[in-house]
Protein backbone atom coordinates (compact mmCIF):
# COMPACT_ATOMS: atom_id res chain seq x y z
CA UNK A 1 0.00 0.00 0.00
CA UNK A 2 1.46 3.35 -0.88
CA UNK A 3 1.95 6.15 1.59
CA UNK A 4 -0.81 8.32 0.22
CA UNK A 5 -3.69 5.86 0.49
CA UNK A 6 -2.36 4.91 3.91
CA UNK A 7 -2.70 8.52 4.99
CA UNK A 8 -6.22 8.75 3.55
CA UNK A 9 -7.18 5.69 5.58
CA UNK A 10 -5.76 7.26 8.74
CA UNK A 11 -7.70 10.47 8.16
CA UNK A 12 -10.95 8.58 7.59
CA UNK A 13 -10.40 6.57 10.77
CA UNK A 14 -9.74 9.72 12.77
CA UNK A 15 -12.66 11.75 11.47
CA UNK A 16 -15.33 9.08 10.88
CA UNK A 17 -16.71 8.38 14.39
CA UNK A 18 -17.49 11.99 15.28
CA UNK A 19 -18.47 12.81 11.70
CA UNK A 20 -21.05 10.03 11.58
CA UNK A 21 -22.36 11.11 14.98
CA UNK A 22 -22.90 14.70 13.84
CA UNK A 23 -24.35 13.54 10.52
CA UNK A 24 -26.90 11.18 12.09
CA UNK A 25 -27.87 13.16 15.18
CA UNK A 26 -27.51 16.72 13.96
CA UNK A 27 -27.64 17.00 10.16
CA UNK A 28 -30.39 14.39 9.65
CA UNK A 29 -32.75 15.95 12.23
CA UNK A 30 -32.32 19.31 10.46
CA UNK A 31 -33.08 17.75 7.07
CA UNK A 32 -36.14 16.12 8.61
CA UNK A 33 -37.18 19.50 10.03
CA UNK A 34 -36.85 21.08 6.60
CA UNK A 35 -38.99 18.32 5.09
CA UNK A 36 -41.59 18.78 7.85
CA UNK A 37 -41.95 22.43 6.90
CA UNK A 38 -42.87 21.60 3.27
CA UNK A 39 -44.58 18.22 3.66
CA UNK A 40 -47.76 18.55 5.71
CA UNK A 41 -49.26 15.49 7.42
CA UNK A 42 -51.98 15.28 4.76
CA UNK A 43 -49.26 14.50 2.20
CA UNK A 44 -47.92 16.27 -0.88
CA UNK A 45 -45.40 19.05 -1.24
CA UNK A 46 -46.43 22.59 -0.33
CA UNK A 47 -44.98 25.94 0.55
CA UNK A 48 -48.24 26.98 2.15
CA UNK A 49 -46.64 26.91 5.62
CA UNK A 50 -44.32 29.73 4.57
CA UNK A 51 -47.09 31.63 2.81
CA UNK A 52 -49.24 31.35 5.95
CA UNK A 53 -46.35 32.51 8.10
CA UNK A 54 -45.75 35.69 6.15
CA UNK A 55 -49.44 36.37 5.60
CA UNK A 56 -50.36 36.01 9.25
CA UNK A 57 -50.35 39.40 10.95
CA UNK A 58 -49.24 37.91 14.27
CA UNK A 59 -46.21 36.07 12.95
CA UNK A 60 -45.21 39.04 10.77
CA UNK A 61 -45.31 41.29 13.82
CA UNK A 62 -43.34 38.75 15.85
CA UNK A 63 -40.71 38.36 13.11
CA UNK A 64 -40.23 42.12 12.65
CA UNK A 65 -40.19 42.67 16.42
CA UNK A 66 -37.48 40.03 16.76
CA UNK A 67 -35.33 41.69 14.09
CA UNK A 68 -35.95 45.16 15.52
CA UNK A 69 -34.98 44.16 19.08
CA UNK A 70 -31.92 42.33 17.69
CA UNK A 71 -30.79 45.51 15.95
CA UNK A 72 -31.38 47.64 19.05
CA UNK A 73 -29.46 45.23 21.28
CA UNK A 74 -26.58 45.12 18.78
CA UNK A 75 -26.50 48.93 18.56
CA UNK A 76 -26.48 49.41 22.33
CA UNK A 77 -23.79 46.74 22.70
CA UNK A 78 -21.55 48.51 20.17
CA UNK A 79 -21.93 51.87 21.91
CA UNK A 80 -21.33 50.41 25.37
CA UNK A 81 -18.39 48.22 24.39
CA UNK A 82 -16.32 50.36 22.03
CA UNK A 83 -14.68 52.88 24.36
CA UNK A 84 -14.53 50.38 27.24
CA UNK A 85 -12.87 47.76 25.04
CA UNK A 86 -10.25 50.33 24.08
CA UNK A 87 -9.40 50.99 27.73
CA UNK A 88 -9.17 47.23 28.33
CA UNK A 89 -6.91 46.70 25.31
CA UNK A 90 -4.46 49.38 26.50
CA UNK A 91 -4.16 47.99 30.04
CA UNK A 92 -1.21 46.14 31.51
CA UNK A 93 -1.68 42.40 30.87
CA UNK A 94 -2.24 41.33 34.49
CA UNK A 95 -5.02 43.80 35.19
CA UNK A 96 -6.58 43.14 31.79
CA UNK A 97 -6.75 39.38 32.27
CA UNK A 98 -8.46 39.89 35.63
CA UNK A 99 -11.03 42.26 34.12
CA UNK A 100 -11.55 39.97 31.12
CA UNK A 101 -12.38 37.10 33.42
CA UNK A 102 -15.11 39.32 34.90
CA UNK A 103 -16.42 40.02 31.39
CA UNK A 104 -16.85 36.32 30.67
CA UNK A 105 -18.54 35.67 34.02
CA UNK A 106 -22.04 36.42 32.69
CA UNK A 107 -21.39 34.03 29.78
CA UNK A 108 -20.60 31.30 32.27
CA UNK A 109 -23.75 31.50 34.39
CA UNK A 110 -27.06 30.17 33.21
CA UNK A 111 -29.50 32.46 31.50
CA UNK A 112 -32.35 31.77 33.95
CA UNK A 113 -30.24 33.07 36.85
CA UNK A 114 -29.15 36.15 34.93
CA UNK A 115 -32.62 36.97 33.65
CA UNK A 116 -34.15 36.51 37.10
CA UNK A 117 -32.18 39.56 38.26
CA UNK A 118 -34.18 41.71 35.84
CA UNK A 119 -37.42 40.53 37.42
CA UNK A 120 -36.15 41.90 40.72
CA UNK A 121 -34.93 45.13 39.15
CA UNK A 122 -37.98 45.79 36.97
CA UNK A 123 -40.77 44.12 38.97
CA UNK A 124 -43.79 45.89 40.49
CA UNK A 125 -41.92 46.30 43.78
CA UNK A 126 -38.54 46.21 42.09
CA UNK A 127 -35.56 48.49 42.36
CA UNK A 128 -36.67 50.87 39.61
CA UNK A 129 -40.27 51.23 40.79
CA UNK A 130 -39.29 51.67 44.45
CA UNK A 131 -36.80 54.35 43.47
CA UNK A 132 -39.29 56.18 41.26
CA UNK A 133 -41.97 56.06 43.97
CA UNK A 134 -39.70 57.16 46.79
CA UNK A 135 -38.69 60.14 44.65
CA UNK A 136 -42.41 60.85 44.11
CA UNK A 137 -41.88 60.68 40.36
CA UNK A 138 -44.73 58.19 39.92
CA UNK A 139 -47.67 57.30 42.17
CA UNK A 140 -48.34 53.75 41.07
CA UNK A 141 -45.71 51.24 40.03
CA UNK A 142 -45.03 51.19 36.29
CA UNK A 143 -45.17 47.97 34.34
CA UNK A 144 -41.76 47.04 32.95
CA UNK A 145 -42.03 43.27 32.81
CA UNK A 146 -43.47 42.02 29.51
CA UNK A 147 -42.24 45.11 27.68
CA UNK A 148 -39.73 45.45 24.87
CA UNK A 149 -37.53 47.53 27.17
CA UNK A 150 -37.21 44.63 29.60
CA UNK A 151 -36.29 42.21 26.81
CA UNK A 152 -33.72 44.64 25.39
CA UNK A 153 -32.09 45.13 28.82
CA UNK A 154 -31.97 41.41 29.50
CA UNK A 155 -30.58 40.53 26.07
CA UNK A 156 -27.99 43.31 26.20
CA UNK A 157 -26.61 42.06 29.50
CA UNK A 158 -26.61 38.52 28.11
CA UNK A 159 -24.71 39.29 24.92
CA UNK A 160 -22.46 42.27 25.75
CA UNK A 161 -19.50 39.96 26.49
CA UNK A 162 -19.70 38.62 22.93
CA UNK A 163 -19.08 42.17 21.67
CA UNK A 164 -16.38 43.06 24.21
CA UNK A 165 -14.21 39.96 23.65
CA UNK A 166 -13.64 40.26 19.85
CA UNK A 167 -13.26 44.07 20.12
CA UNK A 168 -10.56 43.79 22.77
CA UNK A 169 -8.66 41.17 20.82
CA UNK A 170 -8.85 43.29 17.65
CA UNK A 171 -7.68 46.41 19.52
CA UNK A 172 -4.80 44.63 21.23
CA UNK A 173 -3.17 44.36 17.81
CA UNK A 174 -3.16 48.11 17.16
CA UNK A 175 0.42 49.22 17.82
CA UNK A 176 0.92 52.17 20.16
CA UNK A 177 3.18 53.82 17.55
CA UNK A 178 0.25 54.24 15.17
CA UNK A 179 -1.77 56.10 17.79
CA UNK A 180 1.20 58.24 18.80
CA UNK A 181 1.88 59.05 15.16
CA UNK A 182 -1.69 60.23 14.68
CA UNK A 183 -1.52 62.36 17.82
CA UNK A 184 1.84 63.90 16.94
CA UNK A 185 0.53 64.78 13.49
CA UNK A 186 -2.15 66.87 15.16
CA UNK A 187 -5.18 64.60 15.43
CA UNK A 188 -7.12 65.01 18.67
CA UNK A 189 -8.34 62.05 20.71
CA UNK A 190 -11.73 61.82 19.05
CA UNK A 191 -10.28 62.02 15.52
CA UNK A 192 -7.68 59.39 16.37
CA UNK A 193 -10.37 57.13 17.77
CA UNK A 194 -12.74 57.53 14.83
CA UNK A 195 -10.15 57.52 12.01
CA UNK A 196 -7.54 55.08 13.38
CA UNK A 197 -8.95 52.86 16.13
CA UNK A 198 -12.36 52.16 14.60
CA UNK A 199 -11.13 51.14 11.11
CA UNK A 200 -8.33 49.02 12.59
CA UNK A 201 -10.73 47.16 14.88
CA UNK A 202 -13.55 46.72 12.35
CA UNK A 203 -12.90 42.98 12.12
CA UNK A 204 -13.70 42.60 15.80
CA UNK A 205 -16.72 44.88 15.41
CA UNK A 206 -18.17 42.80 12.57
CA UNK A 207 -17.59 39.53 14.41
CA UNK A 208 -19.04 40.91 17.65
CA UNK A 209 -22.08 42.35 15.88
CA UNK A 210 -22.76 39.00 14.19
CA UNK A 211 -22.57 37.15 17.49
CA UNK A 212 -24.75 39.64 19.37
CA UNK A 213 -27.38 39.93 16.65
CA UNK A 214 -27.74 36.21 15.95
CA UNK A 215 -27.69 35.53 19.69
CA UNK A 216 -30.44 38.09 20.32
CA UNK A 217 -32.79 36.95 17.56
CA UNK A 218 -32.56 33.31 18.67
CA UNK A 219 -32.36 33.61 22.48
CA UNK A 220 -35.15 31.82 24.30
CA UNK A 221 -34.86 32.25 28.07
CA UNK A 222 -34.86 36.05 28.17
CA UNK A 223 -37.96 36.57 25.98
CA UNK A 224 -39.67 33.66 27.75
CA UNK A 225 -39.24 35.26 31.19
CA UNK A 226 -39.35 38.97 30.33
CA UNK A 227 -41.77 38.85 27.40
CA UNK A 228 -43.84 35.77 28.09
CA UNK A 229 -46.73 34.90 25.82
CA UNK A 230 -47.86 38.53 25.74
CA UNK A 231 -44.77 39.71 23.87
CA UNK A 232 -43.65 36.88 21.63
CA UNK A 233 -40.35 36.69 19.77
CA UNK A 234 -39.50 34.04 17.16
CA UNK A 235 -38.13 31.61 19.75
CA UNK A 236 -41.11 31.86 22.08
CA UNK A 237 -43.43 31.64 19.05
CA UNK A 238 -41.71 28.40 18.00
CA UNK A 239 -42.17 26.98 21.48
CA UNK A 240 -45.82 28.05 21.57
CA UNK A 241 -46.62 26.46 18.20
CA UNK A 242 -44.81 23.23 19.06
CA UNK A 243 -45.79 22.66 22.68
CA UNK A 244 -49.05 24.51 23.26
CA UNK A 245 -50.72 24.46 19.83
CA UNK A 246 -49.16 21.12 18.77
CA UNK A 247 -48.84 22.47 15.24
CA UNK A 248 -45.54 20.81 14.25
CA UNK A 249 -45.86 21.94 10.64
CA UNK A 250 -46.13 25.64 11.58
CA UNK A 251 -43.43 25.23 14.24
CA UNK A 252 -41.09 23.73 11.64
CA UNK A 253 -41.71 26.76 9.40
CA UNK A 254 -40.80 29.14 12.26
CA UNK A 255 -37.66 27.08 12.95
CA UNK A 256 -36.56 27.18 9.31
CA UNK A 257 -37.15 30.95 9.13
CA UNK A 258 -34.95 31.31 12.23
CA UNK A 259 -32.16 29.24 10.64
CA UNK A 260 -32.36 31.16 7.36
CA UNK A 261 -32.26 34.49 9.22
CA UNK A 262 -29.12 33.63 11.17
CA UNK A 263 -27.47 32.15 8.07
CA UNK A 264 -28.28 35.27 6.05
CA UNK A 265 -26.76 37.52 8.72
CA UNK A 266 -23.65 35.36 8.94
CA UNK A 267 -23.21 35.41 5.15
CA UNK A 268 -23.85 39.15 4.90
CA UNK A 269 -21.28 39.96 7.54
CA UNK A 270 -18.78 37.54 6.02
CA UNK A 271 -19.11 39.43 2.73
CA UNK A 272 -18.62 42.73 4.58
CA UNK A 273 -15.49 41.37 6.17
CA UNK A 274 -13.98 40.19 2.89
CA UNK A 275 -14.61 43.59 1.31
CA UNK A 276 -12.78 45.39 4.08
CA UNK A 277 -9.63 43.32 3.74
CA UNK B 1 -4.99 58.28 24.40
CA UNK B 2 -7.22 56.80 27.09
CA UNK B 3 -9.35 59.63 28.40
CA UNK B 4 -11.49 60.05 31.48
CA UNK B 5 -14.80 59.43 29.74
CA UNK B 6 -13.46 56.16 28.44
CA UNK B 7 -12.87 55.07 32.01
CA UNK B 8 -16.42 56.12 32.82
CA UNK B 9 -17.67 53.91 29.99
CA UNK B 10 -15.66 51.04 31.47
CA UNK B 11 -17.38 51.56 34.83
CA UNK B 12 -20.81 51.65 33.16
CA UNK B 13 -20.02 48.46 31.23
CA UNK B 14 -19.01 46.57 34.36
CA UNK B 15 -21.91 47.98 36.34
CA UNK B 16 -24.30 46.69 33.70
CA UNK B 17 -22.59 43.31 33.38
CA UNK B 18 -22.15 42.63 37.08
CA UNK B 19 -24.84 44.75 38.76
CA UNK B 20 -27.56 42.11 38.25
CA UNK B 21 -25.41 39.60 40.13
CA UNK B 22 -25.21 41.95 43.12
CA UNK B 23 -29.02 42.30 43.04
CA UNK B 24 -29.54 38.51 42.98
CA UNK B 25 -27.05 38.12 45.81
CA UNK B 26 -28.87 40.67 47.99
CA UNK B 27 -32.33 39.29 47.19
CA UNK B 28 -31.34 35.75 48.16
CA UNK B 29 -30.77 36.85 51.79
CA UNK B 30 -33.87 39.07 52.06
CA UNK B 31 -36.69 38.04 54.40
CA UNK B 32 -39.58 39.30 52.25
CA UNK B 33 -41.08 36.68 50.00
CA UNK B 34 -42.45 39.09 47.39
CA UNK B 35 -39.01 40.15 46.18
CA UNK B 36 -39.54 43.83 47.03
CA UNK B 37 -36.29 45.69 46.64
CA UNK B 38 -34.31 46.63 48.69
CA UNK B 39 -34.80 43.44 50.75
CA UNK B 40 -35.83 43.72 54.40
CA UNK B 41 -34.23 41.63 57.12
CA UNK B 42 -31.89 38.71 56.76
CA UNK B 43 -32.63 35.02 56.39
CA UNK B 44 -31.05 31.84 55.07
CA UNK B 45 -34.48 30.22 54.58
CA UNK B 46 -34.33 30.51 50.79
CA UNK B 47 -31.10 28.54 50.71
CA UNK B 48 -32.69 25.89 52.91
CA UNK B 49 -35.64 25.88 50.52
CA UNK B 50 -33.33 25.15 47.58
CA UNK B 51 -32.06 22.00 49.26
CA UNK B 52 -35.56 20.93 50.29
CA UNK B 53 -36.98 21.28 46.77
CA UNK B 54 -36.51 17.84 45.30
CA UNK B 55 -36.94 19.03 41.70
CA UNK B 56 -33.77 21.12 42.06
CA UNK B 57 -31.76 18.37 43.70
CA UNK B 58 -32.82 15.71 41.18
CA UNK B 59 -32.23 17.96 38.18
CA UNK B 60 -28.86 19.06 39.57
CA UNK B 61 -27.65 15.45 39.51
CA UNK B 62 -29.00 14.99 36.00
CA UNK B 63 -27.25 18.15 34.81
CA UNK B 64 -24.02 17.05 36.46
CA UNK B 65 -24.09 13.57 34.88
CA UNK B 66 -25.09 15.01 31.55
CA UNK B 67 -22.39 17.70 31.63
CA UNK B 68 -19.63 15.26 32.53
CA UNK B 69 -20.62 12.49 30.12
CA UNK B 70 -21.32 14.67 27.08
CA UNK B 71 -18.15 16.73 27.61
CA UNK B 72 -15.94 13.66 27.94
CA UNK B 73 -17.46 11.95 24.90
CA UNK B 74 -17.25 15.09 22.75
CA UNK B 75 -13.60 15.51 23.75
CA UNK B 76 -12.66 11.89 23.09
CA UNK B 77 -14.42 11.89 19.72
CA UNK B 78 -13.38 15.45 18.84
CA UNK B 79 -9.68 14.95 19.56
CA UNK B 80 -8.97 12.71 16.52
CA UNK B 81 -10.85 15.19 14.32
CA UNK B 82 -8.73 18.07 15.63
CA UNK B 83 -5.62 15.95 15.08
CA UNK B 84 -6.57 15.21 11.46
CA UNK B 85 -7.38 18.88 10.80
CA UNK B 86 -4.11 20.20 12.20
CA UNK B 87 -1.61 17.51 11.19
CA UNK B 88 -2.78 16.59 7.66
CA UNK B 89 -3.70 18.55 4.56
CA UNK B 90 -6.51 16.77 2.82
CA UNK B 91 -9.29 17.41 0.33
CA UNK B 92 -12.53 18.01 2.18
CA UNK B 93 -10.92 19.40 5.33
CA UNK B 94 -12.88 22.61 4.81
CA UNK B 95 -16.12 20.62 4.66
CA UNK B 96 -15.20 18.72 7.82
CA UNK B 97 -14.52 22.00 9.61
CA UNK B 98 -17.86 23.43 8.48
CA UNK B 99 -19.80 20.37 9.65
CA UNK B 100 -18.16 20.50 13.07
CA UNK B 101 -18.78 24.21 13.55
CA UNK B 102 -22.40 24.01 12.32
CA UNK B 103 -24.00 23.26 15.72
CA UNK B 104 -22.88 26.74 16.83
CA UNK B 105 -24.54 28.43 13.84
CA UNK B 106 -27.95 26.83 14.26
CA UNK B 107 -30.15 28.29 17.05
CA UNK B 108 -30.23 25.99 20.09
CA UNK B 109 -34.01 25.97 20.29
CA UNK B 110 -34.21 24.83 16.65
CA UNK B 111 -31.69 22.05 17.35
CA UNK B 112 -33.73 20.85 20.32
CA UNK B 113 -36.99 20.94 18.36
CA UNK B 114 -35.50 19.16 15.32
CA UNK B 115 -33.88 16.49 17.50
CA UNK B 116 -37.08 15.84 19.43
CA UNK B 117 -39.08 15.30 16.22
CA UNK B 118 -36.35 13.09 14.81
CA UNK B 119 -36.01 10.98 17.96
CA UNK B 120 -39.76 10.46 18.04
CA UNK B 121 -39.46 9.22 14.46
CA UNK B 122 -36.72 6.77 15.52
CA UNK B 123 -39.04 5.28 18.12
CA UNK B 124 -38.71 4.78 21.84
CA UNK B 125 -35.66 6.57 23.11
CA UNK B 126 -34.87 7.14 26.76
CA UNK B 127 -35.06 10.80 27.77
CA UNK B 128 -31.54 10.68 29.19
CA UNK B 129 -30.17 9.19 25.95
CA UNK B 130 -31.79 11.95 23.93
CA UNK B 131 -30.36 14.63 26.22
CA UNK B 132 -26.92 13.02 26.08
CA UNK B 133 -26.94 12.92 22.25
CA UNK B 134 -28.15 16.50 22.00
CA UNK B 135 -25.56 17.86 24.41
CA UNK B 136 -22.70 15.89 22.85
CA UNK B 137 -23.58 17.22 19.37
CA UNK B 138 -23.63 20.87 20.47
CA UNK B 139 -20.28 20.49 22.27
CA UNK B 140 -18.31 19.32 19.21
CA UNK B 141 -17.62 22.85 17.92
CA UNK B 142 -15.99 23.79 21.24
CA UNK B 143 -13.94 20.65 21.70
CA UNK B 144 -12.69 20.51 18.09
CA UNK B 145 -11.79 24.22 18.10
CA UNK B 146 -10.02 24.34 21.46
CA UNK B 147 -8.07 21.10 20.90
CA UNK B 148 -7.11 22.25 17.38
CA UNK B 149 -5.79 25.48 18.89
CA UNK B 150 -3.61 23.68 21.39
CA UNK B 151 -2.38 21.21 18.75
CA UNK B 152 -1.41 24.13 16.54
CA UNK B 153 0.65 25.60 19.37
CA UNK B 154 2.52 22.33 19.64
CA UNK B 155 5.57 21.82 17.41
CA UNK B 156 4.80 18.78 15.15
CA UNK B 157 8.54 18.08 14.90
CA UNK B 158 8.52 16.89 18.50
CA UNK B 159 6.13 14.12 17.53
CA UNK B 160 8.12 13.46 14.35
CA UNK B 161 11.20 13.02 16.52
CA UNK B 162 9.39 10.40 18.61
CA UNK B 163 8.29 8.61 15.44
CA UNK B 164 11.76 8.63 13.93
CA UNK B 165 13.06 7.17 17.18
CA UNK B 166 10.76 4.19 16.69
CA UNK B 167 7.39 5.09 18.19
CA UNK B 168 4.35 4.70 15.96
CA UNK B 169 2.04 7.70 15.31
CA UNK B 170 -0.41 6.72 18.06
CA UNK B 171 2.31 6.29 20.67
CA UNK B 172 3.90 9.54 19.53
CA UNK B 173 0.62 11.30 20.07
CA UNK B 174 -0.25 9.66 23.39
CA UNK B 175 3.19 9.90 24.98
CA UNK B 176 4.48 13.15 23.50
CA UNK B 177 1.66 15.40 22.26
CA UNK B 178 -1.04 14.61 24.81
CA UNK B 179 0.96 15.42 27.95
CA UNK B 180 1.79 18.79 26.39
CA UNK B 181 -1.86 19.59 25.74
CA UNK B 182 -3.10 19.39 29.32
CA UNK B 183 -3.93 23.08 29.51
CA UNK B 184 -5.91 23.05 26.26
CA UNK B 185 -7.76 19.89 27.22
CA UNK B 186 -8.66 21.24 30.64
CA UNK B 187 -9.86 24.49 29.07
CA UNK B 188 -11.97 22.54 26.58
CA UNK B 189 -13.34 20.46 29.42
CA UNK B 190 -14.36 23.47 31.54
CA UNK B 191 -15.86 25.25 28.54
CA UNK B 192 -17.77 22.15 27.42
CA UNK B 193 -19.04 21.33 30.89
CA UNK B 194 -20.29 24.87 31.51
CA UNK B 195 -21.95 25.00 28.09
CA UNK B 196 -23.82 21.77 28.78
CA UNK B 197 -24.57 22.59 32.41
CA UNK B 198 -26.16 25.95 31.49
CA UNK B 199 -27.94 24.90 28.32
CA UNK B 200 -31.66 25.62 28.19
CA UNK B 201 -32.86 25.62 24.56
CA UNK B 202 -31.69 22.12 23.58
CA UNK B 203 -32.65 20.56 26.91
CA UNK B 204 -36.04 22.23 26.92
CA UNK B 205 -37.43 20.05 24.13
CA UNK B 206 -35.49 16.91 25.01
CA UNK B 207 -36.43 16.85 28.70
CA UNK B 208 -39.17 14.45 29.70
CA UNK B 209 -41.38 13.69 32.67
CA UNK B 210 -39.17 13.35 35.73
CA UNK B 211 -35.98 13.85 33.75
CA UNK B 212 -35.14 17.55 33.57
CA UNK B 213 -31.93 19.55 33.71
CA UNK B 214 -31.36 22.15 36.41
CA UNK B 215 -31.80 25.30 34.27
CA UNK B 216 -34.99 23.91 32.73
CA UNK B 217 -36.42 23.08 36.14
CA UNK B 218 -35.53 26.61 37.30
CA UNK B 219 -37.44 27.98 34.33
CA UNK B 220 -40.52 25.88 35.07
CA UNK B 221 -40.35 26.78 38.78
CA UNK B 222 -40.52 30.45 37.72
CA UNK B 223 -43.79 29.80 35.91
CA UNK B 224 -45.49 28.93 39.20
CA UNK B 225 -43.58 30.67 42.00
CA UNK B 226 -42.10 34.12 42.32
CA UNK B 227 -40.02 34.05 45.49
CA UNK B 228 -36.31 34.40 46.35
CA UNK B 229 -35.64 30.64 46.12
CA UNK B 230 -34.43 31.07 42.54
CA UNK B 231 -32.25 33.97 43.71
CA UNK B 232 -30.65 31.74 46.37
CA UNK B 233 -30.09 28.95 43.86
CA UNK B 234 -28.66 31.45 41.37
CA UNK B 235 -26.29 32.76 44.03
CA UNK B 236 -25.05 29.22 44.68
CA UNK B 237 -24.59 28.63 40.94
CA UNK B 238 -22.76 31.94 40.46
CA UNK B 239 -20.35 31.06 43.30
CA UNK B 240 -19.84 27.62 41.76
CA UNK B 241 -19.12 29.19 38.36
CA UNK B 242 -16.86 31.92 39.71
CA UNK B 243 -14.69 29.36 41.49
CA UNK B 244 -14.56 27.16 38.37
CA UNK B 245 -13.93 30.00 35.91
CA UNK B 246 -11.43 31.91 38.05
CA UNK B 247 -9.44 28.74 38.65
CA UNK B 248 -9.51 27.92 34.94
CA UNK B 249 -8.60 31.49 33.96
CA UNK B 250 -5.75 31.65 36.50
CA UNK B 251 -4.34 28.31 35.44
CA UNK B 252 -5.23 28.15 31.74
CA UNK B 253 -6.26 31.55 30.39
CA UNK B 254 -9.81 30.56 29.52
CA UNK B 255 -10.89 33.86 27.92
CA UNK B 256 -8.62 33.32 24.91
CA UNK B 257 -10.64 30.25 23.95
CA UNK B 258 -14.18 31.63 24.33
Amino acid sequence: MNRRSNQTRTIILLVAPAFVFVLVFFVLPLIFLLSQSVLPEEGGFTLSGYVDFFQSRVSRIVYLRTLKLGLIVTGISVLMSYPAAFVLARMPVRRRSFLMSLVILPLMTNAVARTFAWLIILGRRGLVNQTLMSLDLVENPLRFIFTETAIVLGLTQLFLPLMVLPLVSAMENIPNDVLEAARSLGANRLTTFVRIVVPLSSDGLVLGATLVFTGSVTAFVTPAILGGSRLLLMSTLLRQKAVILFDQHAAAVVAVVMILTTLAVNLLLRVLRVQQV
Amino acid sequence: MVSRWMYISLVILYGFLLGPFVIIFMASFGANANLAFPPQGFTLDWFANVFETSQFIDSFWISLQLGLSSTIVSLVMGMPVAYALTRFHFAGSGMVETVFSAPILVPGLVIGFAMLNFFVLLGDMQVMTGLFIGHTAILFPYSVRVISASLRNLDPYVEDAAVSLGANRLRGFLLVALPNMQAGLAAAFVLGFITSFNNVPVSLFLSGPGVTTLPVSMLSYLEYYFDPTIAALSTLLVIFTVVLVQTAERVLGLSQFV
